[in-house]
Order: structure tokens, then sequence, then C-alpha cells
């Protein structure tokens, strides 16, 4: 189902045509709002929609098979860290639905690599990765090898 | 500081200056009305509004005239629906400059066509801050933040029919300025000033010149969905509400603050 | 229009493609290489590019080794199976003892995945599912990405990677062109590893109109990684192994949490049962090795996926469809309903929205399946990639070629659905591999590797003459016509896109002949994908957007050519249900249990074909008697 955008709420801000991973959002050159240049490569992943500011942006089920009358709508709120949906039936019917979309503050959890401590060579010349082995099991074990499990690869037929 | 628009008058005929400001004038409002009837954009909008209102709760007159109040005092006079800085001060620049440009012209005009010095000083003064501000705040438009330039990529030199409107208000503007730094007077400057004053008003079936009537419309029915509870279908269930905290899955935010900052929306929207 | 050329020197690792393989190779770069430069190459915006960007409910690959509930050769025969015997074990194993870290890594930065109330464990969907809600996945890893990386560049095409002069075989770097201000850059770069996107839109779609958009898999995932891989001369595995879903119709949305959490089950259109009418037929031909009704039901071994398939294309043949899913059962319980929604709002939008349209309630009725077009990748219930090195400890000598997920251009690394053989990895197992490629390219920097690069001005000029030749060619025959999009002189990308997808779709196995192909049938494709390969030099492009589909719809071509070459060489059916060889409608397990590995000569552009031993995990007996930690049981 493509977006569409509404002519009453665009005001021509660029955020649909940064994020859109298909470069089909983009601007209209008699009016300079969004809309949706190639509707066939739409995935409807709703990445414009959710970043327009304006909820400018809606999306209308593939004309191939979709009849007209739904509507699924979105708000994306990455201060509270949910997003919610309302989705309307073509009947009428109405669902609503709210997530989490993240545990903690946008980026604050995330250690700059270049300012932990630096591999050992026996961490470099090993299989470890990053935070290993601690993160695997959280325990003091460590990583897993085809010793530790008794097996060894053999060429063939096996199943 | 004199009055310009006195000292062309002195070598063109009575009454030119007056009649050239009505029929812009109308020209506007004539090119609004045909804009609307032509692309029948009035049927949608009323059609549209009756469908939302169908969806919620029946509003009441007091609660719609505050919402009118508020569009009028936020959206209209502060441009409160733009949501990046930017555009929004550029916007109010470019508006509030419009304004007492006109204002000041149609003064100067109507209310001081004689001797170029009798005019009170405050209206050229207002003129040329609204001018000053008309071109500071396009300019800046033009070249940084028009979002084909900004977010697509497009050289500032392109030129789209979107384009129609700011174009010919900076050349008004800008050949204005000109024409009154150099004297004011009847030369080519000046007709060419009036050329592009008439683009610019002539223009509107053509250009977003008709948007500044079809914004605030579009605003005032956008809250009147939101305080009826229709809210254009958009979901209105938020982490605010103590019942939607105990959703499944709301509890992975138990611990969470209530605000988390902002993650793609840090930054502006220029990622090439 | 004169493109500026932007050079970017000195990168010791350049990541192509920042999806979830991309981003984790970004990621573990830095820790590896902290004084190292580290770039990214991103076709759209890293924010929300590769298949991730609607997000996902569920992490598919997490082995929950801290709770003991499994261990990583579990998985790996788990995927053996899945795929008829045919995968990498050496690089599978490899992953599945690594990616728990890297889940347990995705939780602290903030990705929300659901606990088991009960157990305090991460909720699992089925064995190795475990379900989040991950709306921002993306986002959350590619903000990991942007702390690691020295740049990012988003909306670059890349379009072929830079070869080394100085000796044969070995990466240089890549260039492309930026989707929004048209200009060429060149980064030169000691290792690279291409974690660009698998392919969708090979084979014609069900769905034609606006409707192409809905596919399985992401439309932006144009085959760059095997399109960049193939033209370097990298070998390729298991390019055959194209894989087919069984998913909700139309929408095509994801059926994994219905048949795990909702316990959801199918039916033909009479309300039956009918997988088990077609097993005795598919047993004789593949063998009991791969389908033991009765075994599996006792050990709870699933059933091969495209076996799956193959019985509802089988019962939908026989006039008994459509299949449905059987739901309203399970959505009267309001928990089961509100996750069957959010399944599809998390990861699916699309398929929500459908219903909506259609009315369609899973409480009152039982919405449709079937199956879809077919797709080449490599991180799903599918192995298709590039032929790479496994780590050293495990590999056999002949997986091993000094650094792990190497392919077999020095220097060029894989990861994602970029590498051929591990499949089952989905999102968490392809930025496990990313986080390996970037430890073994570090290390290929460190051991001197990458010294030495030589870039001729003449290869970089060679480049930029071909990436714009589209919309040059554009500019000038443009004027041949009066108006329109017919002109005897070029084709424009989507025209090139409709042709190539019919052409795949009737002669290589696509769902209007029921996934038929033979050899006939295959030479007459790769004639055809001679003759549009010649037909490619005359595509047109009138602006940027149309340059990249230009370039997107290249990369499909040579991808498309790769499979059916591979398609033609292994001369058995292995995976019906996938495709079926209509000339050798059985599984040969005495002359096809290898690999297919094959290279096309960036000169010539002549295939060679071989096949490669597939080694097996099997009980070391040794290795049992002096086993140090205690086996793992399977727990509850």
């Amino acid at each position: 189902m493509p977006t569409f955008v509404y002519m009453t709420r665009c005001d021509g801000c660029g955020h649909c045509v940064d994020i859109c991973p298909s470069d089909i959002m983009h601007i209209d050159p008699t009016y300079r709002r969004a809309y949706n240049i190639e509707p066939n490569m739409c995935w409807e992943c709703y990445s414009c929609v959710k970043a327009c500011p304006q909820h400018a942006i809606d999306v209308r089920g593939y004309a191939d098979f979709a009849p007209l009358g739904h509507s699924v709508r979105v708000d994306r709120d990455e201060r509270k860290g949910t997003i919610a949906w309302k989705i309307k039936f073509r009947d009428g019917t109405e669902k609503n639905f709210l997530s989490p979309i993240t545990t903690k503050p946008w980026g604050t959890a995330i250690p700059k690599l270049a300012e932990v401590p630096a591999p050992s060579s026996e961490q470099r010349d090993g299989q470890l990765l990053y935070n290993e082995p601690k993160y695997i099991r959280l325990d003091e074990g460590g990583l897993r090898t085809l010793k530790d499990a008794g097996l060894k690869l053999k060429k063939g037929v096996y199943y | 500081m004199l009055n310009p628009f006195a000292v062309a008058g002195a070598s063109l005929p009575a009454g030119f200056l007056q009649g050239f400001l009505v029929v812009m004038a109308l020209a506007v409002v004539l090119g609004t009305l045909f804009d609307i009837v032509h692309k029948g954009s009035a049927r949608y909008f009323f059609a549209n509004m009756r469908n939302s209102r169908g969806r919620g709760r029946e509003l009441g007159g007091g609660e719609l005239a505050s919402i009118a109040v508020q569009t009028a005092v936020v959206d209209v006079l502060a441009s409160g629906e733009f949501c990046n800085a930017r555009r929004r001060v550029a916007h109010l620049l470019g508006m509030y400059g419009f304004v007492l440009y006109v204002v000041a012209t149609a003064v100067m005009v109507f209310g001081y066509p004689g001797e170029p010095m009798a005019t009170p000083r405050i209206w050229p003064l207002l003129w040329w801050i609204g001018a000053w501000m008309v071109m500071i705040g396009g300019y800046w438009f033009w070249f940084f933040i028009r979002v084909d330039v900004a977010a697509e990529g497009h050289s500032p030199l392109r030129l789209a029919k979107a384009d129609l409107f700011v174009l010919s208000l900076l050349a008004s503007v800008t050949l204005g300025a000109i024409w009154a730094a150099l004297g004011g007077g009847v030369g080519l400057v000046f007709w060419l000033y009036l050329l592009a004053t008439v683009v610019l008003f002539g223009g509107v079936p053509w250009s977003k010149f008709a948007h500044m009537f079809f914004k605030p419309a579009a605003a005032f029915d956008k809250r009147v969905s939101r305080a009826n509870g229709s809210a254009e279908n958009l979901p209105t269930q938020t982490r605010d509400d103590p019942a939607q905290q105990q959703r499944h899955s709301m509890e992975l935010l138990r611990n969470a603050p209530m605000d988390m900052g902002l993650g793609i929306k840090r930054e502006a929207p220029r990622h090439y | 229009m004169a493109y500026h050329t932007i050079v970017e020197d000195d990168i010791d690792i350049l990541v192509v493609g920042a999806g979830l393989g991309g981003t984790g190779a970004a990621w573990e770069a830095r820790f590896w290489g902290q004084d190292k430069k580290i770039v990214i190459a991103e076709k759209a915006n890293i924010d929300r590019s590769g298949a991730v960007a609607q997000g996902l409910y569920a992490i598919n690959c997490y082995m929950g080794t801290r709770w003991g509930e499994n261990n990583p050769e579990d998985h790996v025969r788990y995927a053996r199976i899945d795929l008829m015997g045919l995968v990498r074990e050496d690089l599978l194993f490899d992953m599945a003892r690594h990616v728990d870290s890297t889940v347990h890594q995705f939780e602290e930065w903030g990705l929300p995945i659901m606990r088991n109330p009960k157990t305090g464990r991460y909720l699992r969907e089925g064995r190795w599912q475990i379900m989040i809600h991950g709306e921002s996945y993306k986002p959350i890893v590619a903000e990991a990405a942007k702390k690691s990386a020295d740049k990012v560049f988003n909306r670059i095409c890349v379009t072929h990677l830079l070869m080394d002069e100085s000796r044969p075989n070995r990466v240089a770097g890549a260039v492309g062109f930026n989707v929004r201000t048209g200009n060429y850059h060149v980064f030169k770069s000691k290792t690279v590893v291409c974690s660009a996107g698998g392919a969708s839109n090979i084979f014609k779609p069900r769905s034609t109109g606006e409707g192409a958009g809905r596919t399985w898999y992401a439309p932006w995932s144009s085959a760059s990684a095997y399109g960049l891989l193939i033209e370097a001369g990298a070998k390729m595995t298991q390019m055959e192994n194209r894989i087919v879903l069984a998913r909700f119709k139309d929408g095509y949305g994801p059926v994994g949490a219905y048949f795990l959490h909702l316990k959801t089950y199918t039916q033909n259109s009479l309300g039956e049962e009918y997988e088990s009418k077609w097993f005795p037929e598919l047993q004789k031909m593949v063998g009991k090795e791969y389908l033991d009704p009765e075994a599996s039901h006792l050990t709870h071994r699933p059933i091969p996926t495209c076996l799956r398939n193959h019985c509802i294309i089988q019962e939908v043949a026989a006039g008994r469809g459509p299949i449905h899913m059987v739901t309203m059962q399970a959505f009267q319980d309001p928990h089961l309903e509100e996750v069957g929604w959010e399944n599809f709002l998390g990861m699916t939008v699309g398929q929500a929205v459908l219903w909506a349209a259609t009315d369609v309630d899973p409480k009152h009725e039982n919405p449709e399946l079937t199956t879809s077009e077919p797709y080449v990748m490599g991180s799903h219930a599918t192995c298709s990639g590039a032929w790479c090195s496994g780590p050293e400890d495990v590999s056999p000598p002949e997986y091993f070629w000094g650094y792990n997920r190497m392919t077999t251009v020095e220097g060029l690394f894989g990861a994602g659905d970029a590498v051929g053989g591990t499949p089952h990895a989905f999102s968490s197992g392809s930025f496990t591999e990313g986080r390996l490629a970037a430890k073994a390219a570090c290390k290929y920097i460190d051991d001197g590797k990458g010294e030495g690069i030589v870039v001729s001005n003449a290869q970089i000029e060679r480049r930029r003459k071909q990436i714009y030749k589209p919309l040059e060619h554009y500019r000038v025959y443009r004027n041949a016509v009066v108006a329109g999009t017919v002109n005897p002189h070029y084709i424009n990308p989507q025209q090139g896109l409709d042709r190539l997808q019919k052409l795949m779709d009737e002669y290589c196995g696509g769902y209007t002949v029921g996934y038929m192909t033979n050899e006939k049938l295959l030479n007459i494709c790769l004639k055809k994908l001679a003759i549009m390969e010649e037909d490619l030099e005359s595509v047109a492009a009138k602006d940027l957007h149309e340059l990249l589909r230009a370039w997107e719809l290249k990369h499909r071509h040579r991808a498309a050519e790769c499979v059916t070459q591979h398609t033609l060489f292994r001369k058995e059916t292995r995976w019906p249900g996938y495709y079926y060889r209509g000339d050798v409608m059985k599984v040969d397990d005495e002359n096809w249990h290898v690999l297919t590995v094959s290279r096309r000569d960036p000169e010539t552009g002549e295939y060679t074909m071989e096949r490669a031993p597939c080694y097996h995990l099997v009980e070391d007996e040794e290795a049992t008697a002096s086993r140090q930690a205690p086996a793992q049981k399977l727990s509850a």
C-alpha cells in the first residue's frame, strides 16, 4: 500500500525525502511539497510516515489488491519511546496499539569503542569478539569450540 | 528618506499608481477565486471537513470560536505550524516584512501622493524595513532552506513552477529597493519593478500565493479534528495514560524516563 | 551536468551497505582498529536502510546459551536439515556460538526484548526465536555503527569495487555516485566488507502494478551484494538455492509468530490437513533422511521449509486451494490477538493495511496463504552468497584461507546476505557475521596484507564513464522521438526490470510456471540474459533517481545470470518447493551432496563451475572421551 502526502498538511520540510530507503519520496516541482514518485517501489515500510512531523503522509493499500476506505495511521514518539497505531477497517472496525520502541534514552547506552580499553594481542589472535566471552552467556564460561561439543567436521554425506 | 512613489507619481498620469494598486488587489482576489473554482479545491475542502465533522463529536460554538482564535494567533500570526526553526524564522521574516511593505506602499500611494518630502518619515522607513525583511527571509530561503535544495540536493539555481511566487516576490521587492535607492522616478528600473509586481500578483492562479488563504483554513480544520476526537484517524493513545502504561510490554518502560531524547529526529534531514 | 569527483583515501575498512551486516562490521571494526579509518558507504539513509527498515517483531537466531537453552551445534543441525543438508557448517557453528553476545548487546543498547513473566528469560517464540518490539531496531544499530565509523556516506550507490592493479585478485576499494548531488565518489581502501543487499525482484512478482512494491524482501535489496562480488571475480556458492516463502497472500505478512506463538496451523479450502497426503510421494523424491514424518513427530524435528512449500503448491495445483491459516481459535484470546496484529505493525505494516482494507479479522475468518515468487539471498531459510573462508579453529583446511569471512578475493569480506552457506542467520546472525568480518579485516591489515595497493587514474576514469553512461545515453537519444518512453535506442530501468523478471520467471522457475525449470529452459535463459546484457549497455536514465534504478538493474541482472548458471549446474531437485528440475526430479546425494561454487571471469565473462565437498559436524569419538565442558542439555 503505497504512501501519499496530504496537500493541506505538508509544509515541505524534507524529512521524508531524507529517510526513504527506496529513494521514492521527492519534492513536487509545482507545489514544492512531497509526493511518492514510484509507488511500485514502495514497500510501505512507513519510514516516511513516521518521520513526518506534520503527520502529512498516509498510506493507501496497493491498488492491485486492496479496496479503498481503510486507514492505518501511526504516531512514533521518540521522546516517549513509544509507537502508537490506529487501524480502521473499511467496515469501521477500529483497533489501537501502543508499544515501546526503546528501553533507554536514544544513543546513551551505546559505548564508543574508540574509548574502551584496547584488546590484548591474545584476544586479537583468538576467536573472541568485543565483550566476549562474558556477553555470550553472561557468566565465566568461554567461547564454544568443536572440542567442547565433542564434534569434528567430516566430508561426506551425513544427515 | 523620501517617498519614492510620490517622486514617480510626479511623472505619471494622475491616479496611475493608485489604480495600479487597486488592480493588483483585484488580481489577488479574482485569481484566488478562479484557482478555487477551477480546481474545485474548495469543494474538496468542505467535503473533507464534513467528513471529519461526521466522525467526531459535535463541537459547540464557543469551542469553535476558541479554536479559530488559536488558529489565528498561533498558526497564522506566529507561523506555528512550521516544525523547523529556520523555516519558521524565514517565513515570519518574509510574512511580516511583506505586510509592512504592502501597508506602507498603500499608505504612501494613497495617503501622500503629492510632495515627496511631505510624507512622515515613518512610512518610507517601514517600507524599507519591510523590504529588507522580505529580502533577508526570501534569499535565505531561496539559497539554503528550500527543500528541493536542502533535502534533495538540487542546485539553488534550478527553477521549477513552485518557485514562481518566491521568485516574483523577491524580484519585485529587490527591484523596488533598487529603484527607491536610485531616488524613485520613472525609468527602466521602475518599469521592471512594476512588471515583476504584475507577475507576482497576476500569477496567483499558477503560483503558491493563494496558499496563504488555504493554509489557515487547513490549520483550523486540523485543530477541529483534534478537538472533536477524530484526529484525522491518527492514534491518540500515549504513554502518559496510566491505563496504557499497564499494557502488554509497556512494563519494559517501567524504569525509563518520560523523555528519552531524540534519535533519528536529532539531525536535520540532509544526509547526503 | 558537471559532477565532481570526490576521493576518500587511506581507508582501512570500507563497509559497503549498512544494513544489519554492515552496521555489525562498522561497529566491531572500531574495537579491533581503534586507530583505523572506518568508512561506511550506504545507498540510502543508514537510519532506515536495508531489510529491517520497518522493524522486526522477532530475533530469529538466538541460542539462549546463558540459560542452557541451546548449543550452537544444535542450530547447525537445524539449519542443515532445513536446507536439505547443504550448508557451510563451519560458518554456521561460528555464527551460532557468537550470536548471543550480539543479542545481549542489543538489549543493553535499548532494544525492547519481551520477557517471559514466569521464567524471567527472553520470551521465546520458538526454539531459536525470541520476541522483540523492534520497530526501531535499525535506528538503534545504526547509532552503534555511527559511533564507530569515522565517516558515514549516505545516498551513495556503490556500483563497482576497485581492484588492485599491482597484483591480481585483490580489492582496492569501491566507486559509486551520490544519488542526491550526482557526484562521483571514489573510496580507496585496504579492505572492503561487502554487506549490500540480496536479490528481490529478479523474478516476476505475483502483484505487478503498485503491488510490485509489496515484495517479501525489501524492493531496495537490488542484488548489489552479488553484483559487486561477481564483477570482482569472487567465487559464489549455492546461488541456485533461491527461496520461496509461504506467507499471507498479497501482503506477504510473516507467519512465524502465528505458527510458533499463536499455535495456528494451515488447512486447505475444504478444512482438511493436507501436508501428510503429499509426504509419501515427496519422501520417494528426497529420501527418508530428509523427510521422515514419524521421526519428526517424535523428535520435534521440523519439516524442511521447502518441503512444506511443496505441499502447498501441490495442494493448490490439485484444486483444493486456497490454503488458509486457521486463526479463529487463537485470536479469541485477546493477548494473542494483540500479538497477532503487533507482529505485522512491527515488521510488515502492509499486511495490516491489507486486512484493514479487506475487512479481514482473523477472529472471524481464516486468512489466505500463498507461496511467493522466488528471492535470492543468504540469511533466511536459504544460503546464497559469496564463498568465504571460515574461522581457523573450526574450518577444515580447504575452507580456511587466512581470514574469517573473507571471499576468494583478497581483502574482500562479506557479511549478512552477501555470505553464502550461512542460512538462518537473520538479523542478529548477520550483525554477528559483520562483527566477525570486521575483526578479520583488521587482522588482515595488521598482518600487512593491504600494503602496496595500486589504483590507476585510468581505472577510476573508466568506471566514471561507465557509471554516467545511462544519463548521457538518455540525453543524446531522447532527441530521436517526440515524447514518451518508447525509443528504439534505449530501454529505461523499469522496462529492463520487467524484461528480467519475465525472463527469469518463465525460464528459471518462477511462480507462473510452478517453479519448474529444466536444462533446455535454463540454456534458453542464459542466451536471453546474454542478449539482455548487450541491451543494458543502452539503458537510459533521465535523472539521478533513474540512474540509481539503472545500476540496481545491472546488479540484478548479474546476479540473475549467476543464479541461472548454478541452477543449470546442479543436476537434481534438491529443494522441491523452492524450485524443480523437471529433467531430474530427485535428490541425488551420491553425486550432488556438494556445494556448488562458481566464478565469473571479470575479463571474459566466462563461468567456471565446481563442486565443493560438504562437511558436516559429526561425533568426534576421541574428543568425547576427553571432553572438559559438560554437555548442556536442552531445557523445556
